[in-house]
């Protein structure tokens, strides 16, 4: 192993996650100066919901695709967007597994296919997506450079990551490089784009629920489902 | 690179917002993803194909833009890279206005769909908020706030206009009743129940009042209406204007302090309830010491407390229930409205999809008093009129105002076969009340003959729209009345003169003389000035064209569309107060 391609899986990924905390420990300060919400109004709805629950059932909804119609109508979506999420993680696994526990990778022979697997999906959903996100008018017109920008990084990283999972530095450390360079570049650029929806994410649902339960309307309960005399 | 000079409301908006974010609305506007999740959640984009400034995100984005650009690290660097942009012109806050006002009715049904928790319904409210503030806002709005700011009530009702209907439903009820010992208690100290309305119910639909009145009456209840500070509406909740919000709220809330009422119960109305029991004490700064319930808990409460009985099957017909968003998405109101119609209903039906993801009505939001947005209501009311339309009910029921407005405008638009009821009405027709027995016809005193409701009348019928012209004459001529027909203002002036009419319909907006200039004639015409005149107008922005003249108020207004139960009502009851107030002379 070169020593830059020790550099970037080390030092590099080290700084850039130094820099990604610090700027996310800023953003969430940034968050919490703004004003709370107050809220003096005595509960509504039914006696079986209150905000502990709505904020359980706003965090879980996300894993319950029958729980939004956006969800349980767009069933294909919502497996491209599993798939699309599971590829991150091991991905993002990936960047650390690689340069501190590399010989995990080979304690079971299905491990590289199985993390290739999800990755490979994941990637050829970014490429779907980044085609839904052109040609689609709706999207398209609300889509931003730093969009597409991401889009497009997360998808290439994606191709890059596929081929990283082996670890196999001795055949070449192009792709490696590249792959972990990419990962550096990504840490210090998420908190600046729409990929750090994820840091917010817990509070926007936290913040609903909460409110939701507090009113009686999550959980929701559906039914009957089909209406007529 | 900054923005170009802004407009000083614009830079008012920008201002204003730092003032109004709070953490929760801030997380919303950074955590959307652009996913595409709430497109279809949207009447308005299910009725637009292809439109995408429909869509919720499109619609959030021109708020989150602004927001980006003053309020958020990457749009104050670098804007284009997140399509962060600034309001400049007086025209860029007219564009946020009709996308605010006119293309979302704050249903909260993306919201509930966004994955990301994303609650874009609270922050267009406060968008419409912004613009408030800075004087933007469809006339509509400005004329209801105006009319909630300074007579207390939404609809501009005249406190003596609002004591005597109250009368007049309790002169009615005992009629019916047969039993003078019936009352509306008015500023009754100490009492349990303090029932606040909604000033359509005087306006419009009295007949709810007397209904509810009548429910009181048998379940023995210690009630009571104040006589001032008794609408429970709230045009904050729409116009997105907290300060408004808060007044009218603590208005009500004083007025139940005042009276030592142990509980404040809130008559049928969506926006009513989620001002009142929900939103109010937020706005008004105000920690509430007494309980606030919908009539429809109450109603459901008597029955299940035998204090009232029903029988169901005097609503044999199939019955449908909408789901007023305010009341279900927003404060949680999704069984007990179904369990009472259960109770007073033969055939209650579902209609899909329903409770909190029930299709808005159209006419939320204030949309109703948006009339330059109608024709983009009424589009966007075709998923609703096929929702209605599969039920195969004949009667839709909901427990809001404005949904039986929104829900009666979308029916007569895409002519289903149906009609639009609310809980008190079937309560009321179900309740089973003892018979009394029954006095001999005492010899030598007429029974008197049952006489049509206007005969002998003359009533001039003026407005430009011919087929709104034979609607209305149908009815009065229907209910015994003599009808003469007016197109335009000079006609009904001419004809006024010849005929001397007992009241005259009039429409504001007509070519050559409008009704504006007719009114005024007719005030000032010795011969004429006592003809009561009824505005029946579809442009309620106008109406204070006539409100601020000098001259002697009409003595009836109606906003088109009209049913025949309301026209019939109002001219009633026109009659009735000329009939008093020459008595009293």
């Amino acid at each position: 192993m070169s020593d830059f391609l020790y550099f970037s899986e080390h030092t590099l990924q080290e700084v850039a996650i130094l820099i990604m905390v610090t700027v996310y420990i800023l953003r969430l300060r940034w968050l919490f100066k703004f004003k709370g919400g107050s809220e003096r109004q005595a509960p509504t709805g039914s006696d079986d919901t209150n905000p502990r629950k709505g904020i359980i059932y706003s965090w879980g909804a996300i894993a319950m695709p029958w729980a939004m119609e956006s969800t349980r109508t767009k069933f294909f979506f919502y497996i491209q967007f599993s798939l699309f999420h599971i590829g991150v993680t091991l991905a993002i696994l990936l960047s650390f597994i690689i340069p501190y526990a590399p010989s995990f990778l080979n304690t079971n022979p299905l491990i590289i296919p199985i993390f290739q697997l999800f990755i490979g999906l994941a990637f050829i959903i970014g490429v779907g997506r980044i085609i839904r996100r052109i040609f689609s008018k709706y999207v398209r017109a609300i889509s931003s450079p730093d969009d597409y920008f991401s889009l497009i990084l997360l998808t290439v990283w994606f191709g890059f990551a596929f081929f990283a999972v082996p670890n196999q530095y001795e055949q070449g450390e192009g792709i490696l490089l590249t792959y972990f360079i990419l990962t550096a570049f990504f840490l210090i650029y998420v908190p600046f784009s729409k990929i750090s929806h994820y840091l917010y994410y817990p509070f926007t649902r936290y913040w609903f629920g909460k409110s939701m339960g507090h009113r009686g309307t999550y959980p929701i309960r559906r039914k009957p489902k089909h209406a007529g005399v | 690179m900054g923005d170009k000079k802004k407009s000083k409301k614009a830079q008012q908006v920008i201002d204003r917002m730092g003032q109004k974010l709070n953490r929760q609305m801030a997380a919303s506007m950074a955590a959307c993803v652009h996913c595409g999740m709430c497109i279809e959640s949207c009447h308005y984009v299910l009725t637009n194909p292809g439109d995408p400034t429909y869509a919720p995100v499109y619609k959030a984005d021109q708020i989150r833009k602004i927001f980006k650009r003053n309020y958020d690290w990457m749009g104050r660097i670098f804007p284009w890279w997140v399509k962060a942009k600034s309001p400049v012109t007086d025209e860029d806050l007219e564009e946020l206005k009709d996308t605010v006002f006119g293309k979302c009715t704050n249903c909260r049904r993306c919201s509930i769909n966004c994955p990301m928790g994303v609650d874009y319904a609270t922050f267009n409210r406060m968008a419409r908020g912004l613009l408030v503030h800075a004087g933007i806002m469809p006339e509509g709005v400005a004329v209801v706030s105006k009319d909630q700011w300074e007579l207390g009530n939404q609809m501009g009702v005249l406190k003596e206009d609002y004591l005597e209907t109250l009368e007049w439903m309790e002169e009615e009820t005992q009629d019916e009743l047969e039993d003078p010992s019936f009352q509306i208690p008015i500023d009754k100290k100490g009492c349990e129940v303090v029932y606040a309305i909604n000033p359509r119910e005087v306006k419009y639909d009295p007949r709810t009042i007397a209904d509810a009145a009548k429910i009181f009456h048998f379940a023995g209840e210690s009630w009571t209406m104040p006589s001032e500070g008794w609408d429970q509406t709230n045009f904050g909740l729409f116009s997105g204007d907290d300060e408004l919000g808060g007044a009218v709220a603590r208005r009500l809330y004083e007025k139940v302090e005042e009276l030592e009422g142990k509980k404040l119960v809130i008559s049928e109305c969506g926006h009513g309830f989620r001002s009142t029991r929900c939103e109010g004490p937020n706005w008004a700064g105000m920690d509430i010491p007494f309980v606030m319930e919908s009539s429809v808990n109450t109603m459901l409460r008597y029955i299940k407390e035998g204090k009232i009985k029903v029988d169901k099957t005097r609503n044999s017909e199939p019955v449908t229930f909408h789901d007023s968003c305010n009341n279900a998405r927003s404060c949680g109101l999704f069984e007990e409205p179904r369990a009472l119609l259960n109770l007073v209903c033969t055939d209650f039906y579902e209609m899909y999809p329903n409770r909190a993801e029930n299709y808005c009505c159209t006419g939320g939001g204030g949309a109703m008093s948006m009339s330059e947005y109608t024709n983009r209501r009424l589009k966007s009311g075709k998923v609703k009129a096929d929702q209605l339309k599969a039920t195969g009910a004949k009667w839709v029921v909901t427990s809001c105002h404005n949904c039986v407005d929104g829900l009666t405008d979308v029916i007569r638009h895409y002519k289903l076969d149906m009609k639009v009821t609310q809980l008190v009405n079937l309560v009321s027709n179900a309740l089973v009340i003892e018979e009394k027995v029954a006095i001999p016809p005492v010899e030598g005193i007429p029974i008197p003959e049952l006489i049509e409701e206007f005969h002998n009348k003359k009533i001039l019928v003026t407005d430009d729209e011919p087929d709104f012209v034979t609607f209305i004459s149908t009815i009065l001529e229907d209910n015994g009345a003599t009808v003469m027909r007016a197109y335009d203002g000079d006609k009904a002036i001419e004809i006024a003169r010849r005929e001397k009419p007992d009241l005259i319909t009039l429409d504001i907006s007509m070519p050559g003389k409008s009704g504006v200039e007719v009114f005024d004639n007719l005030r000032k015409d010795s011969e004429l000035q006592r003809i009561p005149i009824c505005i029946i107008t579809g442009k309620p922005e106008l109406r204070k064209l006539i409100y601020e003249r000098p001259d002697t108020p009409p003595e009836g207004y109606l906003d088109k569309p009209i049913t025949e139960h309301d026209l019939i009502l109002n001219v009633k009851k026109i009659f009735e107060v000329v009939k008093h107030e020459s008595l009293k002379k």
